[in-house]
């Protein structure tokens, strides 16, 4: 943990409420450089909404975000160089691999040949080198994620979101996108804020857990941390006693094969 | 964030604005020119009370031939097993590309005074009235049902039988139990939509009506011959009365939307008897519909049908010295306009009531649908009250906007549909990813939507070529289209020339159609 020296994001009492029903309560935290911060709660719990006020899709009531010192609550999304990657890959369907991973380049002005080296490279680097000039209707479902992920770093952002990238994926994708996903981000030293229901994905790809309830938070701390002090018995629930039932269910299984 | 919001607060203000120009103020004019002495004078008079009699007889009637027809028909095409289908399927919506005054003119030509079969066998030619209205409406209106009723049929699972079956149920409870509640909604909104649309309709009954005048004739009559607004206003709120009923129904079903997800389609039955049924059905249909076409050629082409059958093209130069080509010309102009301007509003709509999140959204789209209710004659009627004295009055655009609005829902849903279908996420990523909504538009949904676009075309385009409701009330002085002429041909016993007008109407709309599905089979060849 001593690594982590500056903290990259810092989020101050930050509320937001539809349709009278409050989503966020006055949500406190810090997110620190080059750290990989899972949100993990159930449906309904905020963590979606959380996640498109810190990249500016929506604005919050009350409250500041404020990134490498400077306040960003009201800046546009693309002023906050973040990226952020979604469920259902959110790919434009009607370019290629490679034209996605380039258009915002092209749009932001970088000559053809260079887009092109970056969009190139980035493809390259989630391992899609020989995928190219498909089209994403062509791909499978994790492969598309990782254009999606091409298309967003391939900005090189000091952010990445992800709001549940996994879900649509099955178990064994999810696996070694897992490690890919860890991958990434030691190789570009990207901090990256996960939001997730699942409770395994978080304790396998993260440095610290940010467990959420209701449009609070429960507990935010290493994994390690929240297994040995569980802050209350939400936490306890909600996030060990599933981790714990899998093992359960694991372990029969393995002395079932034993036997 | 403070730029974009701004922008797009002046779309959606400026969609307003439009609307309410467009749709609510006109109608509004219309509802308050009537008066007190002017409703007691209608309501009184023993000619509307006969029309009211008139309009929902015949109406009813028409309604229900229509269905049955129409419900067996897509029976045929989805649930028995029979080639020629893809001929038939056709050839069941072929009337959806004829003036609805065309329908009760080719029955005139076939059946009436003169007509070709009346003649043919000697008979009296008693069509005109009742049952001609009842053939006319039927013609005119069958197409939508079927389609309707096919599309129902089409998305119907087959798994609820399966289990039945499993469960040894009897196939006639199956028929109550499943197939009933599952086509109950499909029927009512159908019922609606086509009484009214037969209703509304008044080309059929000033063709072939008789001594039975309609409501619309009426309305016609009252507005458009003898310039008497207040009583023309009355029954345009009446003929409204059907129509928002037949609204609400639609909006207070809103799961009519079949399927969207069918596990197991429903096999065709392969039943001899049943295919044998299914032929003579579908061929007897087809007949009918091709009947009146087949006449028109007949008597374009025909010197004098049945003196002297020698080919000739006399009649169409006598229908060109007529100036029919002007109002070809007219009718094309107006049809592309009102493609383009139509789309246009129709696409911005769809993308606010989609894509934008918030309450404006669900007005707009209240808003949008509102259209459909309103039926032609009401909406050219509420045109020339308030616009009247406007620089846009007796101008081409004036009707560019009224078949625009009158035309809007159906491409409107289309729209929508398509729309969404996209990940809701696009505009959410090209935001993080420093891309604007437009450049989003512009590179990523609109190459994505384009076949919709050209649906979209399509149909206002074929609409407008075919429209004599709205346009009837505020051309002259504006240029007049030609399908107006169809009548007025009709009226001064030039036959030959009505018919001519009206093949011209269908072929160029089989055009537009078979060059919307050549678009449609080559972006399909290149996906």
């Amino acid at each position: 943990m001593d690594n982590f020296v500056k903290n990259r994001l810092e989020i101050r009492n930050l509320s937001k409420g539809y349709d009278g029903k409050e989503v966020l309560q006055r949500v406190d935290f810090d997110v620190k450089d080059g750290e990989f911060l899972s949100i993990l709660g159930p449906s309904g719990c905020g963590k979606t909404t959380l996640l498109r006020i810190l990249i500016g899709l929506m604005e919050a009531d009350t409250g500041t975000i404020t990134k490498d010192g400077k306040d960003i609550t009201k800046a546009p999304p693309d002023q906050r160089s973040m990226g952020i990657v979604f469920q259902n890959y959110a790919l434009f369907e009607n370019m290629t691999v490679l034209r996605n991973v380039e258009y915002a380049l092209r749009i932001h002005g970088k000559s053809k040949k260079e887009a092109r080296a970056i969009a190139q490279e980035m493809v390259e680097i989630v391992g899609l080198k020989e995928h190219l000039n498909k089209m994403p209707r062509q791909l499978s479902g994790g492969q598309q994620q990782r254009v999606a992920i091409a298309r967003t770093l391939a900005l090189n952002p000091d952010i990445v979101l992800f709001d549940e990238p996994m879900s649509a994926l099955d178990a064994l994708t999810r696996m070694s996108m897992r490690a890919e996903l860890k991958q990434l981000q030691k190789r570009f030293g990207m901090t990256m804020i996960y939001v997730t229901h699942d409770q395994e994905e978080a304790f396998a790809l993260s440095d610290r857990i940010m467990v959420m309830e209701k449009g609070g938070i429960s507990q935010l701390d290493t994994p390690e941390a929240i297994c040995a002090a569980p802050a209350n018995d939400y936490v306890r629930s909600f996030v060990l006693d599933t981790l714990q039932s899998k093992i359960d269910s694991l372990r029969r299984f393995a002395d079932e094969q034993k036997a | 964030m403070k730029k974009l919001f701004s922008s797009r607060h002046i779309l959606q203000a400026s969609i307003c604005a439009f609307l309410i120009f467009a749709v609510l103020l006109p109608i509004i004019s219309m509802l308050t020119q009537i008066t007190g002495d002017g409703l007691n004078e209608v309501f009184t008079s023993p000619q509307f009370s006969s029309a009211v009699v008139n309009s929902v007889t015949t109406g009813l009637t028409a309604t229900v031939i229509s269905l049955t027809l129409a419900m067996l028909a897509a029976w045929c095409m989805e649930r028995i097993s029979m080639k020629l289908k893809a001929i038939f399927s056709v050839l069941f919506i072929v009337p959806m590309l004829l003036p609805s005054i065309s329908h009760a003119f080719g029955l005139v030509s076939l059946l009436g005074t003169n007509g070709l079969i009346t003649n043919l066998l000697g008979m009296s030619g008693g069509i005109y009235g009742f049952w001609g209205i009842v053939a006319g409406a039927v013609l005119y209106s069958f197409p939508v049902a079927f389609l309707m009723f096919s599309s129902i049929l089409r998305y119907e699972d087959a798994l609820p039988y399966e289990a039945a079956k499993v469960l040894g149920i009897p196939g006639k409870r199956q028929f109550l139990d499943i197939t009933l509640p599952y086509l109950k909604k499909t029927i009512i909104s159908a019922f609606f939509s086509v009484f009214t649309m037969i209703i509304t309709d008044y080309g059929i009954p000033l063709m072939i009506g008789g001594k039975v005048t309609t409501l619309s004739v009426l309305m016609y009559n009252k507005a458009v011959a003898m310039i008497d607004y207040d009583a023309g206003s009355i029954i345009g709120a009446i003929l409204l009365v059907p129509a928002v009923i037949a609204f609400f129904v639609d909006l207070l079903n809103p799961e009519n939307a079949q399927n969207s997800f069918v596990s197991k389609p429903i096999e065709p039955a392969k039943k001899r008897s049943l295919e044998v049924l299914g032929y003579v059905f579908c061929a007897v249909v087809s007949l009918c519909i091709l009947a009146p076409i087949a006449s028109f050629l007949i008597m374009v082409f025909e010197t004098k049908y049945p003196i002297d059958p020698t080919f000739t093209l006399y009649h169409i130069e006598k229908t060109i010295n007529r100036g029919a080509d002007g109002y070809l010309l007219n009718s094309l102009l107006y049809s592309v306009l009102v493609a383009v301007f139509g789309t246009l509003v129709a696409f911005v709509c769809a993308y606010l009531t989609t894509r934008m999140q918030g309450r404006f959204g669900k007005v707009l789209h209240l808003f949008s649908i509102t259209s459909m209710a309103i039926p032609g004659i009401v909406l050219g009627l509420s045109y020339l009250l308030f616009f009247n004295g406007t620089p846009i009055y007796g101008t081409i655009w004036i009707i560019v906007l009224v078949n625009s609005i009158h035309f809007f829902a159906s491409p409107y849903l289309m729209m929508r549909n398509t729309l969404e279908k996209m990940n809701p996420n696009l505009e959410a990523v090209g935001q993080s990813l420093g891309v604007g909504r437009l450049h989003i538009i512009w590179d990523v949904i609109l190459p994505k939507v384009k076949l919709t676009v050209f649906e979209m075309l399509v149909y206002f385009f074929v609409n407008s070529m075919m429209t004599i409701s709205a346009v009837s009330f505020l051309a002259p002085p504006a240029p007049k289209p030609l399908a107006l002429m169809i009548n007025q041909f009709e009226a001064q016993r030039l036959m030959e020339s009505a018919a001519f007008v009206s093949l011209v109407i269908f072929f160029a709309n089989i055009l537009v159609k078979v060059v919307m599905q050549l678009i449609r089979k080559f972006s399909a060849d290149e996906e």
